[in-house]
Formats: C-alpha cells, sequence, structure tokens
C-alpha cells in the first residue's frame, strides 16, 4: 500500500464512523496520518518517518515507536502519543493541543510553537523552543544549548540541567502552583518522579529595534 | 567635497550615512530596489511584416488562459489570464485592500496569494481561486484553511529579500494581527528565515508530499524561490517535486525590507526566466513543471516578454497596490503631512502610516479604501495588461499567448541580448553565447 492509498483509506475509515484504526507495520515510511482534521482515535503499531500525525485537527493519535523529523508538525487540536523518541523539529509549530513524547526529542524541539504542550519525558536537543510563541514545553530531563533562543512568549519547564540558553532567554523559578500542576500532568501521562522544574522563558530584549529614523519617528 | 556629479558620494549617499549614523542600525523600508538593472524596457518584440501575418486586433480570438501545476495535482491551477495577484500579508496590508484583491482576481478569472500570516476568511470569499503560502514563520497557519485553497505555496525566498524573513514593524502588528499570528502586541516582528520543520532540498520532497497528503492530491505544490542561484535552486525544487516554482526577482517589491538586502541581493527578473527556463529544460521538466515569475511586471509588455522568455504566468504585487491608489493623491490623503513624501514618491509602507489605507493597520486610515471600488480599478487594471498581452501576441500573428517564444524578441542593449539570449537589435548576434 502506498502512503497515499494509506491516508486515503484513514480518512475513509473516519468518514465511515470507524471508532479506532490501527496500523500495523508501518515500516517507519514518511507522512503517516497527515491532514486528518477530525476526532478520532489511531493507533501506530511501529516507529514512523517524518511528518508523521502532522496537520491535525482533533485525532488522539498514539504510536508505539520511535519517529523522525517535525512529528505533529502544525497540530492544531487532539493528542499525540510517542512511545519512544522523536526526531527533530518535533511539533514544530504547533498550534494548540498536546504531543507526550515518553523518551527524548532531537534538536528545535517545540521551535516555532504558537500553543498547547509538548511534554517531553527524557531529554531534548540544542534549540529546544526556538522562536516559540506561545504554549508549554515541559522537558523533565536535559536540554542542549540555545535553550528558549529568541523566544517571543510561552514557557520551557526543565527538570535537569541546560547546556546554554540562547539570546534573549532567561531562567525564572517555577511557583509550587506551577510544580503542582506539573507533577499532575507527568501522573497522568504516566511518568516517574517529581523534578523541580525551572522555567526558561524570554528577556523580551528583542521585541522591538531600538531606534527609529527620524523620519520615522514623527509617522510611528 | 561632495554633491554635485560625484559617482560615490552622491547626496542619497551622505543622506544614508547621516541617517545610519542617527540609527545605529540597518535601515528598513517598503516597494523595491533601486538599483538600476537590466529589465523588460530593454527587450522589443519582433512582429509581423512579409514573413509572418498579424492576427486582427479585435476580431480573431487570442487565448490567454493558462493552466498552471499540473504534473501532479488532480486539479490544476487554471486561470483565464496569465497574471495573478501575488502573495502580500494581511499584516502588511489592510483587510479591505486583501479584500480588493481577491475580488478583483475573482472578477476576471485569475487567482490571488495570502502572505505571512495566514488565511484571512473574507479574502477566501472573495477570492475564487486562492493559493496559500506556507512560509517559514506559519504564523496563522492553519489545515482547515489550506485544505480550501486551489493552490499551496511553499516560500523558500522573496527576491526583495532573499535569505530572510518577512518583517512586520510593531504599528501594524495590532491586535487582530498580532492574535492572528500569535504575537505580543506591537512587537517589531522578524520572520524566521528558515523554515521550521526542514532544511535541504531532500526534506523538502517530503514537506512537499506531506502538503500533498494534507490536501489529498487535489491541488499543485508550488515552490517560491528568490532569485540568487536560480539555475540550482530551481533543479532542486523541480526534482523535490513541485508543481510549479515561481521565481521572484531583485526588482520584486516588498511591504517591508533591511534596505541592504533590497539593493544588494539577487538578480533581476529577466536572467532569472531564461536561468530558470534552462535549468527546467536541462532536467526536462520545461512546460511540465509550471514557471512562474515575479518582480517588476507593469503592463502587458512585461507579461508577454516574460512569456517568451519562458514563463507560464506572472505574479504582480506592487502593480496592483498602485492600482489600488498607492502613491495616488486621493481627496482623503495628504501625503506630505502623513508620511513625509508627494504622492508618487512614497516607499513607506512599513511604517503603517499608508495615506490611501493599503499598507495599514490604523482603522481611520483603512477607511480610505473601499473594497469595491478598489476591487473595480485592479480588475480594470488587470483587463487592461490581458487585453496589451492579447495586443502583441496577435501583432506576432498568434493566438494564444503560449505560443509567445524567445524568437519573437531582439534585445536593445548588449547586456540584455547576453541575459535574455536573444539577438542584438541591428545584428543576428546572441551576445555571450
Ligand atoms: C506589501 C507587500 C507585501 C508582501 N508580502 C509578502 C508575503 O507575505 N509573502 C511573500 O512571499 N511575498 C510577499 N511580498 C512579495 C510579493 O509576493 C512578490 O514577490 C513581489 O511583490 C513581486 O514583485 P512586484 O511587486 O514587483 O510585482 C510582498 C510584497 C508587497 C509589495
Ligand atoms: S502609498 Fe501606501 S502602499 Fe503605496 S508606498 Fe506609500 S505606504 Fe506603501
Amino acid at each position: 500500500m502506498t502512503t497515499r492509498e494509506l491516508n486515503r483509506r484513514i480518512k475513509a475509515s473516519i468518514e465511515e464512523g470507524a471508532d479506532e484504526i490501527v496500523i500495523k507495520n508501518p515500516s517507519a515510511r514518511h507522512n503517516i496520518a497527515v491532514g486528518v482534521r477530525r476526532p478520532c482515535k489511531i493507533t501506530i503499531e511501529g516507529s514512523v518517518g517524518y511528518y508523521a500525525a502532522s496537520q491535525l485537527d482533533g485525532p488522539e493519535i498514539s504510536i508505539e515507536g520511535n519517529a523522525g523529523w517535525a512529528l505533529g508538525e502544525n497540530l492544531m487540536s487532539g493528542k499525540i502519543t510517542l512511545s519512544k523518541s522523536a526526531g527533530a523539529s518535533v511539533a514544530a509549530s504547533m498550534r494548540g493541543g498536546e504531543i507526550f513524547i515518553g523518551g527524548n526529542a532531537g534538536a528545535r524541539a517545540g521551535i516555532s510553537m504558537k500553543g498547547g504542550t509538548l511534554l517531553i519525558a527524557g531529554d531534548s536537543g540544542f534549540l529546544t523552543g526556538f522562536m516559540m510563541q506561545k504554549g508549554r514545553i515541559i522537558v523533565c530531563g536535559d536540554i542542549g544549548d540555545a535553550a528558549g533562543d529568541s523566544m517571543y512568549e510561552g514557557t520551557i519547564y526543565v527538570g535537569g540541567m541546560v547546556d546554554s540558553l540562547g539570546t534573549d532567554a532567561k531562567y525564572e523559578e517555577s511557583t509550587e502552583d506551577e510544580l503542582i500542576e506539573l507533577w499532575a500532568e507527568l501522573e497522568r501521562n504516566g511518568v516517574a518522579g517529581r523534578p523541580r522544574f525551572r522555567k526558561i522563558v524570554s528577556q523580551k530584549k528583542l521585541y522591538h529595534y531600538d531606534t527609529l529614523e527620524r523620519l520615522e519617528r514623527t509617522l510611528i | 567635497m561632495v554633491y554635485g556629479n560625484n559617482q560615490i558620494w552622491s547626496q542619497w549617499t551622505v543622506d544614508d550615512i547621516h541617517a545610519k549614523a542617527d540609527l545605529g542600525r540597518y535601515r528598513i523600508r517598503g516597494m523595491s530596489t533601486h538599483q538600476r538593472v537590466t529589465h523588460f524596457d530593454d527587450l522589443t518584440f519582433l512582429s509581423t511584416g512579409l514573413t509572418r501575418f498579424p492576427l486582427e486586433g479585435y476580431k480573431e480570438q487570442c487565448s490567454t488562459r493558462v493552466e498552471l501545476g499540473g504534473l501532479n495535482a488532480e486539479n490544476p491551477l487554471v486561470i483565464e489570464t496569465p497574471i495573478y495577484i501575488t502573495g502580500m500579508s494581511w499584516g502588511a496590508l489592510s483587510a479591505n485592500a486583501k479584500i480588493a484583491l481577491g475580488k478583483a482576481a475573482s472578477m476576471v478569472g485569475t487567482a490571488s496569494c495570502t502572505g505571512d500570516g495566514g488565511m484571512l476568511p473574507a479574502e477566501r470569499e472573495a477570492s475564487d481561486k486562492l493559493i496559500y503560502q506556507v512560509l517559514p514563520s506559519r504564523y496563522g497557519a492553519n489545515p482547515n484553511h489550506m485544505a480550501t485553497a486551489q493552490a499551496i505555496e511553499i516560500v523558500v525566498g522573496q527576491g526583495a529579500k532573499p535569505g530572510t524573513g518577512g518583517l512586520l514593524m510593531g504599528v501594524k502588528v495590532l491586535d487582530e494581527i498580532a492574535e492572528s499570528r500569535d504575537l505580543p502586541p506591537g512587537i517589531d516582528q522578524r520572520s524566521p528565515a528558515r523554515h521550521p520543520d526542514w532544511l535541504g532540498p531532500d526534506d523538502l520532497a517530503i514537506k512537499i508530499e506531506q502538503l500533498r497528503e494534507a490536501t489529498d492530491w487535489q491541488v499543485p505544490i508550488h515552490v517560491k524561490l528568490g532569485a540568487c542561484r536560480v539555475s540550482d535552486d530551481v533543479k532542486l525544487a523541480a526534482k523535490a517535486g513541485a508543481d510549479a516554482i515561481v521565481i521572484d526577482s531583485m526588482v520584486a517589491g516588498t511591504g517591508a525590507s533591511a534596505e541592504i538586502l533590497l539593493d544588494h541581493s539577487g538578480i533581476p527578473t529577466v536572467p532569472a526566466i531564461v536561468l530558470a527556463r534552462e535549468a527546467l529544460r536541462e532536467i526536462g521538466l520545461y512546460r511540465k513543471v509550471s514557471l512562474i515569475a515575479s518582480g517588476g511586471i507593469r503592463n502587458g509588455a512585461d507579461v508577454a516578454k516574460a512569456l517568451a522568455l519562458g514563463a507560464d504566468a506572472v505574479a504582480i504585487g506592487i502593480a496592483a497596490l498602485i492600482a489600488l491608489n498607492c502613491n495616488r493623491d486621493i481627496p482623503e490623503s495628504d501625503f506630505e503631512k502623513e508620511i513625509g513624501l508627494p504622492a508618487g514618491q512614497c516607499n513607506r509602507c512599513h511604517t503603517g502610516r499608508c495615506p490611501v489605507g493599503i499598507a495599514t493597520q490604523d482603522p481611520e486610515l483603512v477607511k480610505r479604501l473601499d473594497p469595491d471600488e478598489g476591487a473595480e480599478r485592479v480588475a480594470n487594471f488587470l483587463n487592461s495588461m490581458t487585453m496589451e498581452l492579447a495586443l502583441l501576441t496577435r501583432s506576432l500573428g498568434k493566438g494564444d499567448v503560449k505560443s509567445l517564444e524567445p524568437e519573437d524578441l531582439a534585445a536593445l542593449t548588449i547586456e540584455a541580448s547576453v541575459m535574455a539570449r536573444v539577438p542584438l537589435v541591428g545584428t543576428d548576434k546572441v551576445f555571450g553565447t
């Protein structure tokens, strides 16, 4: 079955009102379960390639294995659960919903994120939360270099060590209420432990050009 | 010491240094490059005489309809004139401007295109054929919106600022715009230059497949490139699976760009089209992958020359804005007072103070542009250009704009001969070959 036939089948089954769709032997193929824009349940038994479960609005997708780049890209709503590790750019530009990674995530996790929650049970790579705009990234383990580089808003919570902060990012302490909420979230997702999460947020120093031209000053 | 006829230290250069000495950063403006470049004016058509017969201007048919992106899409983009409205963001432009452009496109049976900021629902309603851009920023990106589009355009680069992302000054990032882009209101928005989910051409091939899957293989996937290393970029985009390639040249317009990029990066439209054509030909995809050219298209002759050089269609930005009243004194406007320059010299789209309601988010200024009247003007302009194009085509003895070819052209300068690969007038010689 080609990827095109597979995705067509998935969408047709949802149209026909299937309660749950199970995909066996995904063979780490790219672009599985792309563009499903309705609530439904899909289980993928095995590892997937790039762009798995991307461009979604509504579904609940569970993947038993690893994933390539850009898992859950542009998610609008719904939930994606990955049992093992994700490649680079997981949750790129996600706008809502939840993504749970049972293992580690690669570079640029939550890049350009615009809403929702990305929860990573393990570590995440460099440039996590790069140019993030809104939403939450929760990393229970460590984060690589340049964490939260050029982020606008939103929060990165980190339980472990951070190799370095990115431009315009800073640490803040989490409040007790935040910690209680985060721990409850870990428990809901079956993640053991109660890390004392630190927050990474924007310093907001890049929000504006420092100066305007003389004429612009009179206009803007 | 300076000024006068001094080539190096011109008045402009001196003013520029003064401005930067005040500012401490690069300068930003809208519109397009100030560089002098070889352009369509340097080419002329060799119309009919005794060797070929013309078609009658107003009687004989001349088809202007083109189909774009038919390689993989079940529903290629069919437009009645090979001129469509390029992607200009709702944010850089007012909602009224976007609606007017969408309506105008529908009135003449062509397409309009979204921009960096997502789809304005009212533009979707106004435009029968809407191209949906997928940009590095992904502001407002929504698969539900994308699914309604007639074509998808992955923006790799723009001619006015290749290698950088969009720019929108805080004065234009007001409530509705900030909300739709998920940005804090009032920030000077500097969009990413790289896509968040793919980097090189191998990834792009997977991204294109993803967008096809997301849209069920129904609509074409375009790739827009800023014209720099045209030959390689075009081949890589075509190999990655693009159905159409938009080549946007160094003279292309912008709502806001660093001036240094506007003036010092990219190549002009004429050589960009020729290099893209030859690149596609080399890999056997010329006329299979559609070629769309943009940058400085102003009238039907520019369109005809772009087509003769090898483009299947063109996209227009600034020309459509001028038809909407950009740089025109209208009764409500006071250019000198409101934007600091007389009508005809304005390039201050980035300030958000557009005196004619086009490049602004100020509710009072936006009112100066009536979307219906604006649509009428842009539709008239599109029709005029299409008539000019058909007129030239018939004068060459051809009944279909798709039959225009390089042999119809001659170059007025040696540079144009080299770049367009057509003979210099008065000679049989194609210089540089
Ligand atoms: C006001 C304005 C806003 C623009 N916004 C975008 C944009 O959002 N995305 C994009 O790919 N290009 C954008 N462009 C560039 C145009 O799509 C196009 O490449 C250019 O206008 C073509 O050149 P022309 O203006 O000489 O016709 C914009 C141009 C203008 C004038
Ligand atoms: S009149 Fe408006 S659209 Fe035209 S250049 Fe000035 S600000 Fe830009």
